[in-house]
C-alpha cells in the first residue's frame, strides 16, 4: 500500500516583491501552497521569467482587454457545455482565463516518463483482470476488491480488443502539493472529456496574447486530433488505410456535446449517434443515403452501460443492439474497451504504485495520494477514528458529488459518513486533504492578479506502440478565492497549459 | 453520407426557407394592408390559410381574428404552437444545424445562432413593437444571409445538396399555396376594380420576391392569367414552381445519379422529373383561370408524397 505522508504544510506568506510586479504588486499565496509562478522568495519561477515582465508591464486595463476579447471569442464560437437542468439544453461558456499554467521543461519531461509508466501499466492490469488474474493469486492485491467492483462485468471476461489496447485515451487528474511535487489524484480510463479545450484554449491565448506565446516557447498541442485519428485507425480490425472510424455521442442535449463536434470535425471523422448504427451478422454498419456502410472503429462518448441494450441495460431505448457481439467477435473496436471501469475505481487507485513494480518491474515515477480503503479493516478503523481530518470519497461517484471534506464537516455530517462506512466500507476511501498549487488568475471585479488553485490533467494516448503524452493538457482553476473546487459545474474555469520545449 | 445527416441538412434547409417565407409575407402584407382599397379581413385571413393554419388560428383566436392584422402577425412571428410561426422554424432550423456542428461550416452555424438568439433573447421582440418593417427586413436577411453561406463555405457535395433539396421543396410548395390561396380570393372578389386588382397582383408577386422580374418579362396590362402564369411557369424565375421543381431534381440527381439504379432514392428523383414534365406541358398559353386550382394541387400532392419518400428512403425513416 502507499505509505502515509504527514501532509501538514508550514504557514508562511509570501507577497512578490519584485520590482518589476506592476499588475502582481500585492499577490498573496495562501499558506502553504505552492505557487506555479511565483516562489518563496517572491522571485519569478525561470520558466515564467518572461511572461511575469511582460504581464508586469501591462496596465489593468490592457489584461482587461485581452481577457474580454478572449471571452467574448469564445461566446461567437459557441465553445459551450450543456447543463441538463432544463430540457431545452441551456448552453454555458467554460469561463476561461488568460494568464496561462506553465510547466518547465524538467518537470514535463518527469511527467512525461510517469503518466506513460502509469498508462502502461494500467493497461496490463486490465488485461490481468479479464485474463489469467496473477496479480490477485500472488497476492499483490485483494481479489475481492475488483471482483465486488460495480465496473466488473463478467462477459468481458477473456474478450481480447483488436490491437491489444484497452486504455486508448486516458487523462489523469494531478495536484501539486505544498512541496511543488505532482501528485496523481485520479485515473479517467473511460470517456475522459476536456481536451477539446486544451486545443480551443491555446488559439485563443495566440489570438489575445502572441507575443508571449512566441517568447515562452512553448510546445504545440494543435496535433492532437491528427494524432487521435491515427492511434484510432491503428487498432482497426481492417487495414489502417481502408478503415472507417467514427465519434458516437449520445446527441446534442449531451454536456460535452461541443466537444464530440470539435473531435469529428478536427478528425475529418463522421459524429454518429446511436440510431444511426445497426448490427448485421456481428458487425456494424452506419446507415447512409447510400446504404448501410461498414463501420470499424468507434470512438465512443457514450457511458458503456448505454451501449449496447442486448446485455447492458435492458429497459435502455439508447444503444446499439448487438454492439457487443460485434466487439466480441472482433469485427469493430471500440475506444475506450470495455471494462476500463475497474482500473479507475478509486478503490483500486492506492494499489496502482504496485501494479508498476509488480508488471513492469519499475518503481512509481509520480507519487500520488496516500489513501485508506475501507475495505481493509485496520484502514477503516482509522478512518472512523480521525475523520475529522480526512475526506472521504464513495467509490463510485465522480465530480465533487458524494463526498465528506472532514476539515470543514459538521459533526452531524461526520456521524451519518460514519454510519454509511460502517455499513458498506467498499464503498468508501479516504485521504488526508492536500493543498493545491495556486496559478496567477485575472481577477475582473478587482482589476488585478490574484492566486487561485489549479489542477492538470494531462492526456495520453495508447496505440500499439505504446502510449503518448499530449504535451499540455487541461488546467482547471477554482475561480472562486479559497474554493478548491475546479469542477466547471462548481465555480470552476480553465487556463491554457504552456509546457516549455526542452 | 449519414441518414440522420442528410434529414437534417434537408430540414435545416426547408425551415430557413420556411421562416424566410413567411417574414416576407407579412411584410409584404403589413405594406399592403396600408393601401386600404382591401378589408382586413380580405387583406390578413388569407395568410392563415396559405400556411394551411385557418383552423388552430380560428380556433384559438375567435371568428373574428382573421381581420385583426395584428392577432394574425402575432399568431405567424411569435406562437409557439405554430409549426409555421417564424421563432418556430428559426428554432427549429437551429436545433436541426446544431444537431449537425460537425456538417455545416462555422458561418452557417454561427447565422442560425445568431437569429435564434435575435428571435428569444428580446431583441428581436424589442424591434417587432418598436420598428416592424426593420424586423422582419432583419430576419429575412439573416435566413438568406445563411443561404447564402452554405454556398459560399461549404464543400459542394451532399450535405449541401440536401439542404437546397429542402430549399427547393419549400419553395415549390409555398409559391404553390401563395398562389393558390390568393388566386381564389381575388378572382372572386365582389365588385371588381381594375385598380385594386392590379394592386393585388402586384402584391403577391412581391410576397414572392417577383415583383421586378416580373416586369423584366412581362410589359403590359397585369391580370390573373399573366401573374399565375409566371409564378407557375417562369423558367428563369427562382420562385417559380417550375424552377423550384426543376432544381430539386438537379439536387437529387447530385445525390442520387439516375444511371445508378442500385441506390435508394430512385423514386423520388422520377417523380419529380414527371412533376418537371408536367409543368412544361401545362402550357402557360392555355393557363385557364379554372385551372390554377388543379395545377397548384398537383403541385403540393406530388411534394408531400417527395417528401415522404425521401424520409423512407434517403434519411432512414422506414426501418
Amino acid at each position: 500500500m502507499a505509505e502515509l505522508v504527514d501532509v501538514a504544510l508550514p504557514s508562511t506568506m509570501v507577497t512578490a516583491e519584485s520590482e518589476k510586479t506592476g499588475l502582481f504588486a500585492p499577490y498573496e499565496i495562501p499558506p502553504g501552497a505552492f505557487d506555479e509562478w511565483i516562489d518563496a522568495s517572491g522571485a519569478p519561477r525561470p520558466a515564467v521569467k518572461k511572461a511575469f515582465e511582460t504581464l508586469g508591464a501591462m496596465p489593468p486595463s490592457e489584461l482587461a482587454h485581452v481577457q474580454l476579447l478572449a471571452e467574448r471569442t469564445l461566446l461567437n464560437q459557441g465553445v459551450t457545455f450543456s447543463v441538463y437542468s432544463d430540457n431545452r439544453g441551456t448552453e454555458k461558456i467554460f469561463p476561461f482565463c488568460v494568464l496561462p499554467r506553465v510547466v518547465s521543461a524538467a518537470d514535463w519531461e518527469i511527467l512525461d516518463r510517469g503518466l506513460c509508466q502509469r498508462v502502461r501499466a494500467l493497461g496490463l492490469f486490465l488485461d490481468d483482470v479479464y485474463g489469467p488474474g496473477r496479480i490477485f493469486r500472488e497476492g499483490k492485491m485483494p481479489a475481492d476488491l475488483v471482483l465486488a467492483s460495480k465496473q466488473r462485468n463478467p462477459l468481458f471476461h477473456g474478450v481480447k480488443p483488436c490491437g491489444g489496447v484497452r486504455i486508448h485515451i486516458a487523462g489523469v487528474d494531478l495536484i501539486r502539493d505544498g512541496d511543488g511535487t505532482f501528485r496523481v489524484l485520479e485515473d479517467n480510463l473511460r470517456t475522459p472529456s476536456g481536451v477539446s479545450y486544451v486545443l480551443e484554449n491555446r488559439l485563443i491565448s495566440k489570438r489575445v496574447l502572441p507575443r508571449m506565446v512566441e517568447e515562452a516557447r512553448i510546445q504545440r498541442v494543435d496535433l492532437y486530433p491528427a494524432k487521435l485519428a491515427e492511434t484510432l485507425a491503428r487498432v482497426s480490425p481492417v487495414d489502417p488505410e481502408k478503415t472507417t472510424s467514427v465519434v458516437l455521442t449520445p446527441g446534442p442535449y449531451n454536456s460535452a456535446y461541443f466537444e464530440h463536434t470539435f473531435l469529428a470535425r478536427t478528425m475529418g471523422i463522421e459524429l454518429v449517434v446511436p440510431d444511426d448504427l445497426f448490427v448485421d451478422g456481428d458487425c456494424v454498419y452506419v446507415r447512409t443515403t447510400r446504404g448501410p456502410r461498414r463501420v470499424h472503429v468507434i470512438y465512443r462518448r457514450i457511458d458503456e452501460a448505454f451501449l449496447d441494450p442486448e446485455v447492458f441495460r435492458r429497459d435502455s431505448l439508447l444503444g446499439v443492439r448487438g454492439l457487443f457481439r460485434a466487439y466480441k467477435a472482433g469485427n469493430v473496436t471500440i475506444a475506450n474497451a470495455l471494462g476500463n471501469g475497474v482500473a479507475d475505481d478509486k478503490a483500486v487507485y492506492p494499489f496502482v504504485p504496485e501494479m508498476i513494480r509488480f508488471y513492469l518491474s519499475e518503481e512509481p515515477i509520480l507519487a500520488q495520494v496516500p489513501t485508506y480503503v475501507c475495505a481493509r479493516e485496520s484502514d477503516k478503523k482509522y478512518v472512523l477514528e480521525h475523520l475529522e481530518e480526512l475526506v472521504v470519497k464513495a467509490v463510485d461517484e465522480a465530480g465533487g458529488y458524494g463526498m465528506l471534506m472532514g476539515p470543514t464537516s459538521t459533526a452531524e455530517e461526520r456521524e451519518e459518513f460514519g454510519r454509511r462506512i460502517a455499513a458498506e466500507p467498499r464503498k468508501y476511501i479516504a485521504q488526508p486533504r492536500i493543498e493545491l498549487s495556486t496559478c496567477p488568475t485575472w481577477d475582473d471585479a478587482g482589476r488585478r492578479i490574484v492566486s487561485r488553485r489549479v489542477d492538470l490533467r494531462p492526456y495520453i494516448l495508447t496505440g500499439p506502440d505504446g502510449p503518448w503524452v499530449l504535451p499540455g493538457g487541461l488546467t482547471r482553476v477554482a475561480l472562486r478565492e479559497g474554493s478548491y473546487v475546479v469542477n466547471s459545474s462548481q465555480g470552476g474555469g480553465s487556463k491554457d497549459t504552456w509546457v516549455q520545449k526542452p | 453520407m449519414i441518414s440522420r445527416v442528410a434529414d437534417h441538412c434537408f430540414w435545416l434547409g426547408r425551415y430557413l426557407e420556411r421562416a424566410e417565407h413567411t417574414a416576407r409575407v407579412l411584410h409584404v402584407t403589413t405594406t399592403l394592408s396600408l393601401d386600404a382599397e382591401l378589408s382586413p379581413e380580405q387583406t390578413w385571413a388569407p395568410i392563415v390559410i396559405v400556411f394551411g393554419e385557418r383552423e388552430p388560428f380560428y380556433k384559438k383566436h375567435g371568428e373574428g381574428a382573421g381581420g385583426d392584422g395584428e392577432v394574425v402577425q402575432a399568431y405567424m412571428t411569435w406562437d409557439e404552437d405554430n409549426w409555421s410561426s417564424v421563432v418556430r422554424s428559426v428554432a427549429a432550423a437551429r436545433e436541426n444545424a446544431r444537431s449537425i456542428r460537425d456538417v455545416v461550416s462555422l458561418e452557417v452555424w454561427e447565422i442560425t445562432n445568431e437569429l435564434y438568439l435575435y428571435m428569444t433573447a428580446g431583441e428581436g421582440r424589442q424591434q417587432y413593437n418598436d420598428n416592424r418593417w426593420t424586423f422582419y427586413r432583419t430576419v429575412r436577411k439573416a435566413c438568406e444571409l445563411c443561404l447564402g453561406f452554405t454556398q459560399s463555405t461549404m464543400l459542394h457535395e451532399s450535405p449541401l445538396d440536401f439542404i437546397w433539396l429542402g430549399v427547393e421543396l419549400e419553395r415549390a410548395g409555398q409559391t404553390a399555396r401563395n398562389l393558390d390561396v390568393h388566386h381564389h380570393a381575388f378572382t372572386t372578389l365582389p365588385n371588381k376594380h381594375e385598380v385594386v386588382e392590379t394592386a393585388l397582383w402586384l402584391s403577391l408577386l412581391r410576397s414572392c420576391s417577383g415583383f421586378e422580374p416580373f416586369m423584366k418579362r412581362h410589359r403590359g396590362a397585369v391580370t390573373g392569367r399573366s401573374v399565375a402564369s409566371f409564378l407557375l411557369h417562369e423558367p428563369t424565375f427562382p420562385r417559380s414552381v417550375r424552377h423550384a421543381v426543376e432544381k430539386a431534381y438537379d439536387r437529387l440527381s447530385s445525390i442520387r445519379p439516375p444511371e445508378q439504379l442500385h441506390l435508394p432514392g430512385g423514386r423520388s428523383l422520377e417523380r419529380l422529373a414527371m412533376l418537371s414534365a408536367y409543368l412544361v406541358e401545362e402550357s402557360p398559353v392555355l393557363l385557364g383561370e379554372d385551372r390554377v386550382h388543379d395545377i397548384v394541387t398537383h403541385v403540393v400532392d406530388e411534394t408531400t408524397v417527395v417528401g415522404n419518400e425521401l424520409a423512407q428512403d434517403l434519411f432512414g425513416y422506414g426501418r
